[in-house]
């Protein structure tokens, strides 16, 4: 029953954490100074009546509490508007930009954790080795790099081997599906190394961290004395228990992957969610910016969700 | 236009042909018009442009992005175009053209048997069409195209090959206006048409697009790419190349990494869109350069209808703030000399519109204090000077976006400071500090003091004048600027039909300007464009050579044999 108590807890607050997000999308982005109607009213010999009729268009002429019902109203049936900006409904949109985004930053990520967890262990096993100091001083030098110059260092150094904007090469005439996913590939490289980059420190340190306290434990101590290989006290003993804190950074991670990038994906244009976001909010287009985060609120709550029963499910202390 | 809504060509990059698919390899040599001695000219091929700008929209309903509006220039018939170089019109789908004697009747004749890239008929009838649809729902969605037709009562084609415009009064401007309607294929968008016209504007008008032009898009993807290949069935000169391509880019340093790896050809240029900085890498790596007058100019603006301190309105004290201006510095520093000092808010670029008569006010910081001091703005303890009982310290809106900004700031800050006037940048995105200016409702303009800002006017005077009549306020007026003197003359030169004494008005227009002084100019910056040795026939323009002035870049523009 304890059980079932603690999945009701937790997914009845993920719901109350979507509804609030919802709201906050709402609110956040009027807040903002500056509006739509001055950036959609920028065309040669706009007029005040343009700006009226654009107004009147997108529903802006009217009180903002009722423009938060429709809002709702429209969310409640899946509807997330039409993007201001090219008129274009904000659902497909959204989806086409995340089609482009999820592979690139899933690459990197998992890319990030693999590395991460790797040196992480390798860091805690050799604990005070030179190994050890390399490994985790470049772990911080690459988890404090900004993201953006870390980016263009990257862009310096790799033109020429690896393109470095765009999702794929436009002179590429009707290729076939392997060469289109070679060409996609090879676009992706540069922004999937930049977020495995920034991504995977945190990762080594987190584990590093975790596995010098499970390493330390008495059941280690005991799994030595019983005379099991070093390799295998850490592989079967000390590693899926220093897995716990490893897993929420993950949820957390995975999370992000729908969100994108924004730095990345702007300074490497490419054309995912992040930059999407990042022009929607430089025009005040709402209901882009409203859907996408609506979009990565629903997916962060359904990871952390996630993750909080993962935790049920690995560590019988929470429900006892 | 202000900031992202270039008219001026935006920054292209024509991307090196050596990657390209060629076709065929015949060699002529024939001669175009840039002015230069053009080498053997080997056809084929696909030009690879870089660009930091976007394609917004591919509805000519929608879009307002200026690589949109070049892109439709090449898709889309138009009846004129630009002579690139003499700035005078040109045939395009219309051969030639005749007004009425009283101005009010516009005749143009078409070229005969053309088709649409899918065959269909293209004639008068379409462009009829299309205008007519225009005004027809010119109050919903087709709203940004309206305007152009401003005064015109009806369009007719009397026969497939004749288009008649008929306007309420005798209209100034008409070739220009008309040089920016795409005529539109009536058999794909009637049906848009039905009803209300919504789908008008909801029309996603995706590649392939049925094509007029010399070019159709074959291929598109949001903020990444567009691939334009040749239109079989064009009616005029055939382009050498077999196509072009658009990469966008979304920062600088990855466009000129790209320009030194050979990933592109051309870096298709417009107001600051190729960093200064960038020019000797460019010309390191073995690139063409070319630079000249552009259209983007660079203005302080003071508030002119409530400024917070009331004191920004006098006369004397705007004669100070134009005397200590340092546009030599700033031209020297901020734009490594690739601009000019500005007096006149038509820019040399316009042509004839321009008035010459106009000088910058002299840097002279001397005669700034003397002026200052003779108005009884005296100084305060502390060096500041005092105005109405507080200091003289007043705070400048700058959008983040706008090139060289902060840089032009400093430059006038430390000169501010010498004359007692202390000043404080405040930095907003642009769409922030547009409404800032504005103020409540977009109509107050007593919010603010200061600020800078660009403006890429067109080519035709008509919209730059436009921006400082009263009838701007909560449009595209940065000033608060409102003088009836002004207006009158802004009307007369929209119904005067003779260019010469248009140009007087609109020169006696720039003198207002000048001496009141809603905009203190301070440079004219130079169009810079780049493309590799490999490319030729690039037909500069203050819009670049990818601009939507005519086709005629894209059809001279081949490979070096």
């Amino acid at each position: 029953m304890r059980g079932i108590d603690y999945v009701l807890k937790r997914t009845g607050f993920a719901l109350i954490t979507v509804f609030v997000a919802i709201t906050l999308n709402f609110v956040l982005f009027r807040a903002l100074p500056g509006d739509a109607i001055t950036n959609l009213s920028r065309v040669p010999h706009a007029t005040p009546q343009l700006k009226r009729a654009i107004a009147k268009e997108f529903g802006l002429d009217k009180s903002k509490w009722q423009q938060y019902v429709i809002y709702l109203e429209q969310l409640a049936k899946g509807n997330m508007g039409i993007s201001y900006e090219d008129q274009q409904p904000v659902v497909s949109k959204l989806k086409e930009k995340l089609a482009n985004t999820i592979p690139m930053v899933a690459l990197g990520t998992v890319i990030a954790i693999l590395l991460g967890v790797v040196t992480g262990v390798i860091s805690a096993w050799r604990r005070g080795t030179y190994l050890d100091n390399l490994s985790t001083m470049t772990a911080m030098a690459f988890y404090s790099f900004p993201t953006q110059w870390l980016a263009l260092m990257l862009i310096i150094l790799l033109a020429g081997f690896f393109p470095v904007s765009g999702r794929t090469d436009v002179f590429l005439l009707n290729p076939s599906a392997w060469q289109h996913f070679k060409d996609v590939m090879i676009h992706m490289t540069l922004p999937a190394l930049t977020v495995a980059l920034t991504l995977y420190g945190e990762y080594t340190l987190i584990v590093r961290s975790a596995m010098l306290e499970t390493l330390g434990e008495d059941y280690v101590l005991t799994a030595r004395a019983k005379g099991l290989k070093p390799w295998t006290v850490v592989r079967r003993h000390a590693f899926r228990n220093a897995m716990l804190p490893t897993v929420t950074l993950m949820a957390i991670s995975l999370g992000y992957i729908v969100a994108g990038q924004i730095l990345i994906e702007t300074v490497f244009g490419w054309p995912g969610i992040g930059r999407a976001v990042f022009l929607a909010v430089s025009e005040r287009d709402f209901p882009m910016l409203q859907g996408a985060f609506l979009v990565l609120t629903l997916v962060v709550v359904f990871f952390n969700l996630a993750a909080d029963l993962l935790y049920f499910r690995l560590d019988p202390r929470i429900t006892t | 236009m202000r900031g992202r809504i270039l008219v001026a060509g935006a920054l292209a990059l024509a991307l090196a042909a050596s990657a390209c698919s060629s076709g065929g390899n015949k060699e002529n040599s024939k001669k175009n018009n840039t002015g230069k001695t053009p080498g053997a000219i080997k056809e084929g091929g696909t030009l690879r442009i870089g660009t930091n700008s976007r394609i917004d929209s591919l509805n000519p309903m929608v879009a307002f992005n200026q690589d949109a509006y070049t892109m439709f220039e090449y898709i889309y018939p138009y009846l004129v175009q630009y002579d690139t170089k003499t700035l005078q019109f040109a045939p395009y789908f219309a051969t030639s053209w005749e007004t009425s004697t009283d101005g009010k009747d516009w005749t143009f004749h078409t070229v005969q048997g053309a088709r649409w890239s899918d065959g269909q008929p293209l004639t008068a009838k379409d462009a009829a069409w299309t205008m007519t649809t225009i005004m027809k729902f010119g109050d919903g969605p087709t709203t940004n195209l309206a305007p152009l037709l401003s005064h015109v009562t009806t369009v007719e084609a009397p026969d497939d090959n004749t288009v008649v415009i008929h306007y309420q009064q005798a209209v100034g401007n008409v070739l220009s206006q008309i040089q920016q309607l795409p005529i539109l294929p009536q058999h794909v968008w009637e049906p848009l048409a039905a009803g209300n016209g919504k789908t008008l504007k909801t029309f996603k008008n995706d590649a392939p697009i049925v094509s007029g032009g010399p070019f159709q898009l074959s291929q598109f993807s949001k903020d990444d790419i567009a691939l334009f290949t040749t239109n079989p069935n064009f009616f005029g000169a055939k382009p050498h190349i077999d196509g072009f391509g658009l990469k966008m880019f979304s920062n600088d340093d990855a466009l000129i990494q790209a320009a030194k790896h050979g990933d592109i050809d051309m870096i298709e240029g417009g107001g600051g869109t190729i960093p200064p900085t960038s020019v000797q890498t460019l010309k390191g790596i073995g690139w063409v350069v070319d630079t000249g007058p552009g259209m983007t100019e660079n203005d302080f603006i003071i508030n002119s209808h409530k400024p917070l301190h009331a004191e920004l309105l006098d006369p004397k004290l705007r004669e100070a703030f134009a005397h200590a201006m340092d546009r030599d510095q700033i031209d020297q520093v901020v734009w490594l000399g690739l601009a000019q000092p500005a007096a006149a808010f038509i820019p040399p670029a316009d042509g004839v519109w321009h008035d010459t008569s106009l000088q910058p006010e002299s840097f002279d910081l001397q005669m700034a204090n003397q002026l200052l001091d003779d108005a009884g703005y005296k100084r305060g303890s502390d060096g500041t000077r005092v105005a109405n009982g507080h200091p003289m310290a007043y705070n400048v809106i700058t959008p983040t976006d706008l090139t060289g900004v902060d840089r032009t700031f400093q430059i006038i800050q430390g000169d501010f400071q010498q004359i007692g006037v202390k000043l404080t940048q405040r930095a907003e995105d642009s769409s922030a500090a547009f409404d800032e200016i504005c103020g409540k409702d977009c109509t107050a303009y007593d919010t603010f003091d200061l600020a800078m800002w660009d403006w890429v006017p067109l080519i035709d005077p008509d919209f730059m004048l436009s921006v400082l009549t009263c009838d701007q306020f909560g449009g595209w007026s940065d000033s608060g600027y409102c003088n009836p003197e002004y207006d009158k003359l802004y009307q007369r030169q929209g119904v005067t039909i003779d260019p010469g004494a248009r140009q007087q008005i609109v020169h006696q227009m720039q003198q207002m300007v000048y001496n009141d002084r809603p905009y203190i100019m301070l440079n004219y910056v130079n169009v810079v464009e780049s493309h590799s040795k490999q490319w030729d026939g690039f037909l500069m323009s203050a819009l670049s050579s990818f601009n939507n002035l005519s086709i005629e870049t894209m059809t001279q523009v081949h490979q070096v044999g």
